[in-house]
Parts: structure tokens; sequence; C-alpha cells
């Protein structure tokens, strides 16, 4: 594949004073932009027995049913063609539904639940689409600055069909009040590129009485290199 | 041929709660879990941030595709996950491509931290590897940094590489065309 550069603005500033721990974190020069065939045109095969049976329901990891909105998170993983990212490897992790995650250095005073570890993974199919099962995760105070508190969100790990795809981020829910308040969120400059980051209520993945649906696509950096019809 | 702004999703950092979600790679790859039928190198270091102080949240990833071919029986062949310890400290034990190609790097690492927004790519070298001259990589990166991704040897099959994100030494981070 091919990977275009990315214009300014799409993705999240690295070092962004207003999220302090970017400030020493977030590396001062540009990234050296390399030809480099391997991570362009190959990457890590994956067995399919990582996958265990519960990976796309994290409502079923304990003895009974966790606390909180049961929902569906579905999407696509496209590459900039269009094109499906198929069998490929997504993991998931979220806080539980009171906003603390299953995590020992998570000190926020919310209880956790013995029924919900917030974690998962699954594979693309032919068509690049994704469906796993959880719990609405909460919203949950951080420490930053006074009163910072994340909107609620899923984190999300895609290793695409190529190395260089490889992607970490966060989806959001609609209509959220914390957007305008969360360095996270603001650091990145591009308003449709924050847009992208949040999921669409969906009716048509809503299923009967059981869990509302949401829908999150993906679209991962790459190309074809040797586009047809030019 | 107009070019159309890019709709790629944006990337956020990975922030201080991965541990539990990664931690199946980790174990799939952990020395006592590898099956190799190859020689293995260990490549261990620190990461540090712009004061120097030890980054203690990070997780490493790293592929040897040419690696790869000597561990069939591994989940995910050539592939190592590890988060860095509380002093900051990481190691990656690898299986040393049986027909490397001379000047590839011996792996590929890709870095995440809380309060990296985005993943940073970069590449390990060693010191005493005879392709260096001719690496296409290397060639690509300015003479005075690339010290930044070779891995000095210390002992028979051991190495030392450190990640800085930050200042004079601040290692080479590639955005792959």
């Amino acid at each position: 594949m091919k990977f275009d550069p990315i214009e300014p603005g799409i993705y999240p500033e690295l070092i962004y004073p207003a999220y302090k721990s970017t400030v020493k974190r977030g590396p001062q020069q540009a990234a050296l932009r390399i030809e480099a065939p391997v991570p362009a045109s190959q990457n890590i095969v994956v067995s399919s027995g990582i996958l265990l049976p519960n990976d796309t329901d994290l409502t079923a990891h304990g003895a009974s049913e966790p606390l909180g909105e049961k929902i569906v998170v579905t999407g696509r993983v496209l590459d900039e063609d269009g094109k499906p990212v198929r069998n490929s490897l997504l993991e998931v992790w979220q806080a539980n539904s009171a906003g603390r995650y299953w995590h020992s250095r998570d000190q926020h005073a919310a209880p956790l639940d013995p029924n919900f570890h917030g974690l998962g993974k699954m594979m693309t199919d032919d068509e690049g689409r994704y469906r796993f099962v959880t719990i609405k995760p909460g919203p949950y105070p951080w420490g930053n600055h006074d009163k910072a508190w994340r909107p609620a969100h899923i984190h999300f790990s895609m290793f695409g069909n190529v190395y260089a795809q490889r992607l970490v981020t966060q989806m959001y829910f609609p209509n959220d009040p914390l957007f305008d308040y969360d360095p996270i969120f603001q650091s990145v400059p591009d308003e449709a590129a924050r847009q992208r980051l949040i999921s669409r209520f969906s009716l048509e993945h809503t299923v009967g009485s059981e869990m509302l649906g949401y829908e999150f696509d993906i679209v991962l950096r790459g190309r074809n290199a040797t586009p047809m019809g030019l | 041929m107009s070019k159309t702004v890019s709709n790629i999703t944006t990337s956020q950092t990975i922030g201080p709660f991965s541990h539990e979600a990664w931690q199946w790679a980790v174990d799939a790859c952990i020395p006592g879990n590898l099956k190799t039928t190859g020689e293995t190198v260990l490549v261990s270091g620190v990461i540090y941030d712009g004061d120097g102080a030890p980054i203690n949240d990070a997780q490493i990833e790293a592929w040897t595709p040419a690696g790869a071919a000597s561990e069939p029986e591994q989940l995910i062949p050539g592939f190592r996950r590890v988060p860095s310890g509380a002093d900051g400290e990481f190691s990656l034990r690898v299986s040393v491509p049986q027909s490397a190609t001379p000047g590839e790097p011996l792996m590929y690492v890709t870095v995440f931290a809380r309060g990296l927004v985005l993943h940073q790519f970069t590449a390990v070298f060693l010191e005493d590897d005879a392709g260096l001259a001719e690496s296409s990589i290397l060639n690509q990166v300015p003479e005075a940094r690339r010290a930044t991704l070779l891995a000095r040897r210390t002992g028979d099959g051991q190495y030392h590489w450190d990640i800085r994100m930050q200042g004079e030494a601040e290692t080479v981070f590639f955005d792959y065309a």
C-alpha cells in the first residue's frame, strides 16, 4: 500500500499543553517520512487460537450480568480507498458503567463490577465488519486539571492489513456534554476529524428490547499502491 | 487529479489503563512461552520522557517479520508486546532472522503511552549487523540521528537500546510512505 501524508490538523497535536502529559512525552521532531517496503506491504499474522468464546460479548465475563446499559457496537474498518480491511485484529477496552476500569492503577472512587472487566478482541469479517456487545461506559475524572472528566469512550486498537496501518483510538458517544472540556478530544485540531470519533446511534443495529445499537466506522491510512484505470 | 482531504479516523492516546486488555498478547510472547527453532537475541532498554524520567506506563510492540519463520507455533509469530516496567524498563527476546535481508532492521517497533496521542513507529538495528551500510532505511535517516536506532552489544546475544521521546537524542520516529 501507499500512505499519503496526513494533512496538518487531522492527527492530534503531539505536544498539546492542555493535556499535560503530552508536554514531556510527545516527540519534538516531525516524524521522518521514509520508504519502507516491509511495513507498507506485510503484517503480523495472527493465529485464530487467540480468540476466546466470549471475546465479543463483554457482558459475559462474570458469574452474572454486569450492571449498566447493555449496548451493541458495530461498524466497518475500511482503508482510504473505501476497501474493507478484512480478517484484521481489533482490541477494545473500556471503563464500566460507573466509570471505573478493571485496572490496579485506577483510583477513581467508583465501584468495580465483578461481572464486567471491559476487555474484548475480535477479527473483522469479509466486509471489514466487527461487532461486540458491551455496557455503555461511564465518564470518569482523571486529574489533568480542576473538574477534568473524560467523556464516555471505548478504546480501540487496530492492526489493519499491513503493519503501517496500526491505529489506536477512542470511540465516543453522541451528544456528550464533555466534548468541549476534554483536552484529549480537543487535541485534534480538525473539527471533522473529531466528529469522526463519535459513534452514531443506530436503530438498525438495536436489538429488540435487549440493547441499543451504536455504529462506528473506522478508516485506516493506506490506499492501493497501483490504482487501476489511471 | 485533485487531492481530497483525508477521511481517516484520527488517533487518540492509549491512556494509562491498557494493561489488562493488552496482556493476552504479552503473555503469548514472553520468553517462557516462546517456541522458536532459531537463535534469539535479547534487546533491553528504558523508555525516557523529555526530562529523562522513565515512562512506566508505555506499551512497546516489536515485529521481526523474517524471524516469524522460526516461530510457527507462536500465536503471533515474530511479534512481541511488552509493557514498560516501574523504572521504564523493557526487554524483548526476538528470533534472529535466519535468512536476513541485508540492511533490514532486527525489528520494527511501535511505541504507545499515556500522553502520547499518536503511536510512534521506529526500528532497531544491531550495531554489529554486517548489513548496516546498505540499509535503505538507515540511509534515509540523517547520519547524526542514526545512532538512536542502533542497539549496542552488551554481551553474548545481548543488546541495549533506549527509547527517548524528546531531546538531543530523541529516537527517530517514522512516517511510512
